[in-house]
């Protein structure tokens, strides 16, 4: 089943006087469950990308449907409804709420954006908790924690409701290569788990090799789509 | 509105909170002790009046204050002031038909003369328990007030001086009198402010002939907010005649009650703007080191409106915190200026006392400012807070607003 389909799908941005064409009409399929990567060097469109994806922002060109929805047609309310209740997010720079323990990291989307009961809540925060290893960390606050374990508590935040699609910019960045492997793995572990659409971009050729599908970006192009084995999609 | 989600907020940030607390506690403790201060100072000045439970004093200036070529009248025994003659029986009826007066008093102030010296008589209306100098009888220390001819009250230190007491028999103006009670002069009643009070008949009679009259009329308005009308009526009606309100008294202190009154206007203005202006550059400041967290919220899907609340909320409770914050300062400081004492100056035609005389008792010329919060600077002061937080939340709002989650996670 086709979860994402790009169709000609353009975005450029306003510099000044300059238009920068940030991706140039790429065309894509991507089925669900799949696990696949977006490389490129800075600056080609992986960022860009997935926010379209992630329907943070939107295309100036062309066709862009995600489960079933045409998310260039959203408007703002919308788009922050549709991902809530589909879309998980993995920053770079994790990006965990520094007022909030892990626990409560975990728990606010379904608590401040699906309003999940306490005891639901308490049971898919607990589930997630023991699935990236961090049951004993989960009365720390984000900054008495390392950055791997910030990546794995950014995971679970991701999957915690439970999304169709989990999108994670350079989640390995900020981590050394051992840590980035594991976070990896762990982000495939849970695919398999909970059959849960991962996309992920990087320029960390070390971690490319563990997506099953990788699409290479350069300068705002599609350029190649190379199988790595594993499901295929196109 | 995630509540827990606003505490720990504002908990965790602790610093900021307080400066935004007390940039708007200082903003309001400023705001109440002025309006405060203010509201005392306008109230000492009514103070006067308000002892007498009137509104206007009416009085008919002797000629001689008109025409000072007349010599002046001998200064030996009993007499009306230099400054007020008796009222004809027509003025005072026409004083009580005015429109708006809703009540009137009389009484008759005389000075006595003699080698020793001199001393002011009140002849007050019992008749009128509750209008004009008859008042002072709330204030007896010492006895009763006069029921019945033969009958006087001495002021208490005016007897302390001359060795007289409750129980003892004094001449006034060739008139056998017993004390029957001594009373104390309270602040600002210096319109009141006599040595002797007699009941109004037995004043009467201690001038020479066979003369009724009254010198001094009070009246009482159904409504404050008449007092221009009203008098206006009476310069109209009763020709000649000085008419006196507080607001004589108002402009008499002139220059320091208005400046008083326009400047704690402008200094509220001033401190609210302040606290308003330090309270939305700090709360943007903040919102601008925050947006990696509303970018991050916005994306999980928080709506704009998600993040509004979020920001009213931290606003709202810290506006409120430091509301209460500022009422608590602004009432201790108030607190403490009501210790002060202020000069206030009777105007020349209800002085009770000659012009050449020494100052009457300090307690009746020096008020302590009645400074006190009403209900009402609470209710404002409150609103203010509310407002300021609901100002800097507008604010923040519309910076919030144009915030795309995609610019803030792109400069992550």
């Amino acid at each position: 089943m086709e979860l994402v389909v790009a169709q000609d799908v353009g975005k450029d941005y306003q510099a000044g006087d300059i238009i920068v064409k940030a991706l140039k009409k790429i065309n894509f399929t991507l089925a669900s469950g799949a696990f696949t990567a977006f490389v490129g060097p800075s600056g080609s469109g992986k960022t860009t990308l997935l926010n379209l994806i992630g329907c943070l922002d939107k295309p100036t060109e062309g066709k862009l449907t995600v489960a079933g929805v045409d998310v260039s047609t959203l408007d703002r309310k919308q788009s922050a409804i549709f991902r809530g209740k589909n879309i998980g997010f993995i920053f770079q720079d994790f990006n965990l709420i520094p007022v909030l323990t892990v626990y409560e990291n975990i728990e606010y989307p379904l608590l401040m954006v699906q309003n999940v009961p306490p005891a639901e809540r308490e049971k898919r925060v607990m589930a997630l908790l023991a699935a990236v290893g961090m049951t004993e960390q989960k009365g720390k606050y984000p900054d008495q924690i390392s950055g791997g374990q910030k990546q794995r508590v950014a995971i679970a935040r991701a999957l915690v409701i439970n999304p169709k699609l989990v999108l994670a910019d350079e989640p390995t960045a900020n981590l050394d290569h051992k840590t980035a492997k594991l976070v990896i793995e762990l982000m495939k572990k849970m695919r398999d788990e909970l059959k849960t659409t991962f996309i992920f971009s990087t320029h960390d050729p070390k971690v490319v090799g563990e997506a099953e599908t990788i699409f290479t970006l350069e300068d705002g192009d599609l350029e190649t789509r190379n199988m790595n084995g594993g499901k295929k999609n196109a | 509105m995630n509540y827990s989600y606003i505490y720990k907020e504002l908990i965790h940030h602790r610093h900021r909170t307080l400066v935004n607390i007390l940039g708007i506690g200082v903003g309001i403790a400023l705001f109440v002790s002025i309006n405060a201060v203010s509201t005392a100072y306008q109230e000492a000045i009514s103070l006067p009046f308000k002892n007498l439970g009137a509104d206007i004093v009416v009085q008919r200036p002797e000629k001689r204050a008109i025409d000072s070529s007349q010599a002046p009248a001998a200064m030996r025994g009993i007499r009306v002031p230099f400054s007020n003659q008796l009222l004809p029986e027509e003025d005072i009826a026409k004083l009580a038909s005015i429109d708006g007066v809703a009540g009137t008093a009389s009484s008759l102030l005389l000075w006595e003369f003699d080698k020793g010296g001199f001393r002011t008589i009140m002849g007050v209306d019992l008749l009128k328990p509750g209008l004009g100098p008859v008042k002072v009888k709330e204030w007896i220390r010492d006895g009763r007030f006069p029921q019945k001819e033969g009958e006087a009250v001495f002021e208490k230190h005016y007897a302390k001086f001359h060795h007289v007491t409750a129980g003892d028999t004094v001449t006034i103006g060739g008139r056998s009198f017993t004390i029957v009670g001594l009373l104390e002069i309270r602040e600002g009643s210096q319109i009141a402010s006599a040595n002797i009070y007699l009941a109004l008949d037995d004043a009467q009679k201690l001038l020479p002939g066979d003369v009724r009259g009254v010198n001094v009329i009070y009246l009482r308005l159904q409504n404050p907010s008449l007092l221009g009308k009203v008098k206006t009526e009476i310069a109209g009606q009763v020709k000649g005649v000085s008419v006196t309100s507080s607001d004589s008294f108002l402009e008499l202190m002139g220059g320091v009650s208005k400046i008083s009154e326009q400047f704690s206007m402008l200094a509220s203005v001033i401190a609210f703007g302040g606290a308003l202006f330090l309270i939305i550059k700090t709360m943007l400041t903040n919102l601008v080191a925050r947006s990696n967290e509303i970018g991050i919220l916005k994306a999980v899907g928080w709506t704009g409106k998600d993040v509004r609340k979020q920001l009213i909320g931290e606003a709202l409770v810290q506006s409120l915190a430091g509301g209460v914050l500022g009422l608590f300062i602004g009432y201790s400081i108030s607190y403490l200026i009501g210790f002060l004492e202020i000069p206030i100056a009777t105007p020349w035609e209800i002085n009770l006392m000659p012009a050449f005389a020494k100052d009457t008792e300090a307690a009746s010329k020096v008020v302590r400012l009645p400074v006190s919060i009403s209900a009402g600077l609470i209710m404002a002061s409150i609103v203010l807070s509310v407002v300021t937080g609901a100002i800097s939340s507008y604010f923040m709002g519309m910076r919030t607003g144009k915030m795309k989650p995609a610019d803030i996670l792109r400069r992550l």
